[in-house]
């Protein structure tokens, strides 16, 4: 029984860091109903500055919680004035996707700074640990349990007596009724991220202690975790923040103990599902009706998209398929069939993101049963390449499909809180289920592209099946969207409620977008794996689905063509100027920030 | 602040024209509070009422016109600013801060107040004032009754100090019992020489108690005049129901 | 008298703790109109979202073509013949006009959308794809009707066909709302102030054109604040206040009820039905 009060502990220790990133998330939404998807990077920043002060300054442990405090907070600021504000009246969505965008600067800003190489930060306390019954606790966990109830006691009194805190109260009730009392709610905001920041990178010092580790690549992992804690207690409550965050400590340290430790996440995931389904309110609030939100559900900037005449197309087509006869074309051709790839990926996501009107953040999941599909169907059951190829993109569009499902009665953030954690399960349970997927080992020896006996793994055939699978879908999808379907998608898009009014079944066409959209992600995943010829559960991650996302927005949201240019552009560009991962990674997060602010209907307009 | 010397305007709107997204909702309004007055606002459904209130409070840009305080422009004035300037607010369906106490609410109303001996003092005066609130004082203003909900809303605007109060249906949904307690606070309020600026739909109510009254109609200023005279013109009832001679 | 059309009995929805419908009743035959009056928070919209489907009642009835359907789903209402707009306008912005009205004859695709959940999508997406002639031969039939029914509005939608809502004014967008809903071909049409945020002319127009409807026999259920065009358009008059009916009736009896002058103007009578004398006695404290 001791194990089991050692993982108790484990738990609520892993808990109260969570706590410490949810209740700031929670303060943020509650005041400016924005899910901050940049609150990781901050926790990461906020190991950094840890580091940079204990390993590098020698500063005493007090000094260095205070640097983390007073730097991630200023951070936050800055988020806020930068990042956000401009933002204020555009649909809900954007400054999501703004975060998101603030989050890529953040990662590869740290990362230039103090290289991707992991980093060792020992936690400068005594390493006696106290017997308590079976288990035991050390100085670190005291530490950490102490800094969650000081810092929820601090909280607890900056709102409840503090004339600021009161205002953030307020403002959190009825911004429109606090300004009505001559609250300012810019200052408040500011106030808010502030708080946020500050706790988000207390927990980043907190954890890396822990774990005596810390890296670049830590961010998504801990905004997953915060946005999971914050959504089970409900968003946008402080309490329920709190009381969600050990809850998950407790389920994940529990999952593990009786799983192992690769079912942390899945347990998470799983119960981010539910509780989005059954209780989107969260579990401590009565159970009522999600509140409307008319026209919000989507990132649509009115604009008519440019009319590009189909000879035009046509001839680039003719011109890309003739690009392999060029002498010395070896490189460009494998950056191309990339492209042509990431452009199967996202015409996939533009006609659920941008026609349906449903951010999808889990795309990433769709690859990945795609390209599993066909490499073990191929493998293991021995159907020819050819076959396997379009047979992996009916599997990805009937999986994909009953795997969103849940997600369809949901509008807005929801939607992408929704689909990221369904991408983020589909990796996990690739991870988990050894039996059919090998598991952690990956699939390897994925054969080769062919049709018959026909060889197509020359890179000249390999370019060639690509663009022409990608023309053929984008052909497709244009005629599609051309039909009564096209114009169902856009409704419901633009707005559920008269669309069900007109007779629409919501749930009929997310379907059949999901559908379409899983297969063509299918595909592309499938040829990717044949490419490859070794993937695994990591291949496809979350932060492909926010790639594709930009891609799209960087196009046109719901534009075929947009989302071929956007694909061409953040796969292409990048190599032609030769710019190493991490300052690819930036230039994606700018694209994105600056799309958002500057030109939200993308380069070709919004369809 | 002196009173010497200005006009006897300390509210003036003049050739307000707004819109609610491609909707115009005033047609060049023009409307004064006196100082020491109490005007209503007058109108039926989608008048343009509340939309009134939310201009002169900055919550609504007007496209054109001026909205003038104690003979200064505030129009471009962001809605802090204009609170800091003495006008409180009684907005529609009252919008308490339902998960704080009725104190916190009220002292939210001194929000912009730095003088906390005053506020104090202040404080205990509206206990005196709304008796019924004193007895709630440490409830949530989201368990009151709408009643007493009115009457923290009045308080919490008065918290602030301001020489106008704006207030948005006052008397919405109450009881008969409470709207009557309403108008006699809002009488009482003036008495100490705040100008009170109040949309109304409830006509015969608010004329009881007003100075001044106007009509609004499709966002024209369609009648206007003292109270007295106002309650008795038979148009009055033509701009609520319709006209007469158009019922055929 | 044949059985009504629209049969409501006894509905009623809370909130929290605020009864917003109590105990709602009507009947509507067909080719009558009948508009639903009263002041501001008086239940007259969530009565509508209740009828529509658009939200569920917590006790009554709706019968609509002689079927039970209450708490039913509005697209399954749309298919039995039910066409609503909303009260602030509910237009698809980034659709054409053209668009956005056959966005309305969804429910009367019978080619293209073929019937079961599972299997009858996926034969839609399959004929979407194909476009039989059929198909093909529907969807211009329907693009033909829409231009029709335009054609009701003048020349206010026509030449802006092939724009997006959007780029409307807000007069033509609650015009474009109407137009949608006709194109479902509706058994009963239900009109949530249509002429909200029109100015005189415009108001003028739309009475209009919902007299010609009425004329050619559309059943019409309506709500509206401007009590003229209520009084001339309506066959019967409902007025509601704080949930409940107050008084029901020809267009002359309800404007002239006590309770209904009292809802809109205060508990005691205005507008020279009273003594100046006992205006200034109320008056003084």
């Amino acid at each position: 029984m001791g194990a089991w009060l050692d993982y108790t502990i484990n738990g609520l220790i892993v808990g109260n860091i969570y706590a410490l990133l949810a209740v700031g998330l929670a303060l943020i939404f509650g005041v400016s109903h924005l899910i901050n998807f940049a609150q990781g990077s901050i926790y990461t920043a906020g190991a950094f500055i840890g580091w940079t002060c204990a390993q590098r300054l020698g500063t005493p442990l007090p000094v260095t919680m205070a640097a983390v405090v007073l730097g991630c907070a200023a951070l936050g600021v800055v988020i806020e004035r930068v990042g956000l504000r401009p933002l204020a009246g555009s649909a809900r969505i954007a400054p999501l996707l703004a975060t998101i965008g603030i989050s890529f600067v953040l990662d590869q800003g740290l990362q230039l700074l103090y290289s991707p190489d992991p980093r060792s930060l020992p936690s400068p306390l005594p390493a006696w640990r106290i017997q308590v019954g079976r288990g035991t606790i050390g100085a670190l966990d005291i530490l950490i349990a102490a800094t969650g109830l000081v810092s929820a006691a601090v909280l607890f009194g900056f709102l409840r007596f503090s004339r600021l805190g009161w205002a953030v109260r307020a403002t959190a009730q009825d911004s429109e009724a606090a300004r009505q009392m001559g609250v300012n709610t810019d200052a408040v905001n500011r106030t808010v991220f502030a708080i946020a920041a500050g706790l988000g990178g207390l927990s980043g010092l907190l954890v890396g202690m822990y774990y005596n580790h810390i890296d670049t690549a830590m961010s998504f992992q801990a905004t997953l975790k915060g946005v999971v804690a914050q959504v089970i207690g409900g968003m946008g409550n402080v309490p329920g923040a709190i009381a969600g965050s050990l809850l998950l400590g407790l389920t994940e340290s529990y999952g593990v103990a009786l799983f192992g430790s690769s079912y942390r996440n899945l347990f998470a995931f799983v119960l981010l599902l539910i509780v989005l389904v059954l209780r989107p309110n969260g579990l401590f609030a009565g159970r009522q009706a999600m509140s409307p939100e008319p026209l919000t559900g989507t990132f649509i900037a009115p604009s008519r998209p440019w009319d590009v005449p189909r000879w035009a197309v046509a001839v680039c087509v003719l011109l890309a398929a003739l690009l392999p006869f060029l002498p010395n074309s070896a490189y460009a051709l494998q950056v191309l069939t990339n492209a042509w790839l990431y452009a199967l990926l996202a015409i996939s996501l533009t006609l659920v993101a941008g026609t349906l009107g449903q951010v999808s953040l889990g795309h990433a999941g769709l690859l990945l049963i795609g390209a599993y599909a066909s490499a073990l169907l191929a493998l293991d059951s021995g159907l020819p390449v050819w076959l396997s190829i379009p047979a992996a993109g009916f599997v990805t569009a009937a999986l994909g499909t009953a795997l969103t499902w849940p997600a369809f009665r949901l509008r807005s953030h929801y939607v992408s809180i929704a689909t990221l954690g369904i991408g983020e399960i589909v990796g996990l349970v690739i991870l988990n289920w050894e039996s059919l997927t090998h598991g952690p080992m990956g699939v390897t020896g994925v054969p080769p592209l062919t049709a018959g006996t026909v060889e197509l793994d020359s890179p000249q055939a390999s370019y060639w099946v690509a663009l022409a699978v990608l023309v053929l879908l984008g052909l497709m999808q244009s005629r599609l969207l051309g039909t009564h379907l096209g114009r169902t998608f856009r409704a419901i898009r633009d707005d559920d409620v008269a669309a069900r009014a007109c007779g629409v079944s919501l749930d009929r066409y997310k379907g059949l977008a999901f559908a379409v959209s899983g297969f063509a992600a299918g595909i592309s995943g499938a040829i990717s794996a044949h490419l490859y010829s070794y993937i695994n559960n990591e291949t496809f991650t979350s932060q492909v689905s926010v790639l594709a996302l930009t891609m799209v927005i960087l196009g046109g949201m719901g534009n075929v063509l947009g989302a071929v240019i956007g694909a061409v552009a953040l796969t292409g560009l990048p190599e032609v100027f030769r710019f190493t991962a991490e300052y690819r990674q930036l230039i994606y997060g700018l694209v994105l920030l600056l799309m958002i602010r500057f030109r939200p209907q993308g380069i070709l307009g919004t369809a | 602040m002196s009173e010497g010397g200005s006009r006897g305007d300390l509210l003036e709107l003049s050739g307000i024209d707004t819109f609610y997204g491609p909707a115009q909702v005033h047609f060049a309004m023009n409307l004064e509070v006196r100082r020491g007055q109490i005007v209503c606002l007058l109108g039926g459904n989608a008048s343009g009422k509340s939309t009134t209130m939310k201009v002169i409070l900055g919550l609504v840009k007007p496209r054109a016109g001026t909205v003038r305080f104690d003979g200064q422009d505030i129009t471009g004035l962001s809605t802090p600013a204009i609170i800091a300037r003495g006008i409180g607010s009684v907005p529609e369906a009252r919008r308490l801060f339902g998960a704080m106490t009725v104190r916190e609410n009220l002292l939210m109303g001194a929000y912009t107040r730095r003088d906390r001996a005053e506020v104090n003092h202040d404080y205990d005066r509206m206990l005196g004032l709304f008796p019924r609130v004193a007895q709630r004082i440490n409830n949530r203003a989201g368990t009151l009754s709408g009643g007493e909900q009115q009457m923290v809303a009045m308080a919490r605007a008065l918290m602030g100090r301001p020489r106008l109060i704006c207030m948005d249906e006052p008397t919405m949904g109450l009881s008969p019992l409470y709207v009557d307690r309403v108008l006699e606070l809002i009488a009482a309020i003036n008495k100490e020489g705040v100008s009170v600026f109040m949309v109304e739909q409830n006509a015969s109510l608010a004329l009881q108690i007003a100075h001044h009254g106007y009509v609004l109609r499709t966002g024209v200023i369609a009648l206007s005049g003292p109270a007295g005279e106002l309650a008795r013109d038979p148009r009055i009832r033509d701009a609520y129901l319709g006209g007469e001679r158009t019922a055929a | 008298m044949t059985q009504p059309l629209l049969s409501v009995r006894g509905l009623q929805r809370r909130f929290g703790g605020i009864t917003a419908v109590k105990g709602a009743n009507l009947d509507l035959c067909e080719g009558e109109l009948l508009s639903v009056i009263g002041p501001n928070g008086a239940g007259k919209t969530t009565l509508f979202n209740l009828i529509s489907g658009h939200d569920r009642p917590d006790g009554g009835t709706v019968r609509f073509g002689g079927v039970e359907v209450t708490g039913s789903t509005p697209e399954r209402l749309a298919a039995l013949g039910l066409a609503r707009t909303f009260q602030h306008g509910r237009v698809f912005a980034n659709l054409t006009v053209r668009d956005n009205v056959l966005m309305g004859t969804h429910s009367r695709m019978k080619l293209a959308r073929p019937g079961p959940p599972l299997l009858g999508a996926l034969r839609e997406l399959f004929l979407a794809l194909i476009r039989p002639p059929g198909v093909r031969a529907e969807e211009q039939a329907l693009r033909r009707e829409v231009e029709d029914i335009l054609h009701l509005f003048g020349d206010r939608l026509i030449p802006r066909l092939d724009r997006p809502a959007y780029s409307l004014s807000y007069a033509n967008r609650r015009r474009l709302e109407i137009a949608r809903a006709l194109a479902l071909r509706p058994r009963l049409l239900m009109l949530d102030e249509p002429t909200a945020g029109m100015n005189e002319t415009e108001t003028a127009e739309m009475r209009t054109i919902i007299g010609q409807l009425k004329a050619r026999g559309q059943t019409i259920l309506l709500i509206e604040h401007k009590l003229d065009l209520v009084m001339q358009l309506s066959d019967r008059v409902i007025a509601m206040d704080d949930g409940a009916e107050i008084a029901a009736g020809t267009p002359a009896a309800v404007r002239h009820d006590p309770a209904v002058v009292e809802a809109y103007l205060g508990h005691r009578h205005m507008g020279g039905e009273q003594t100046p004398d006992a205006v200034a006695l109320e008056a003084s404290p």
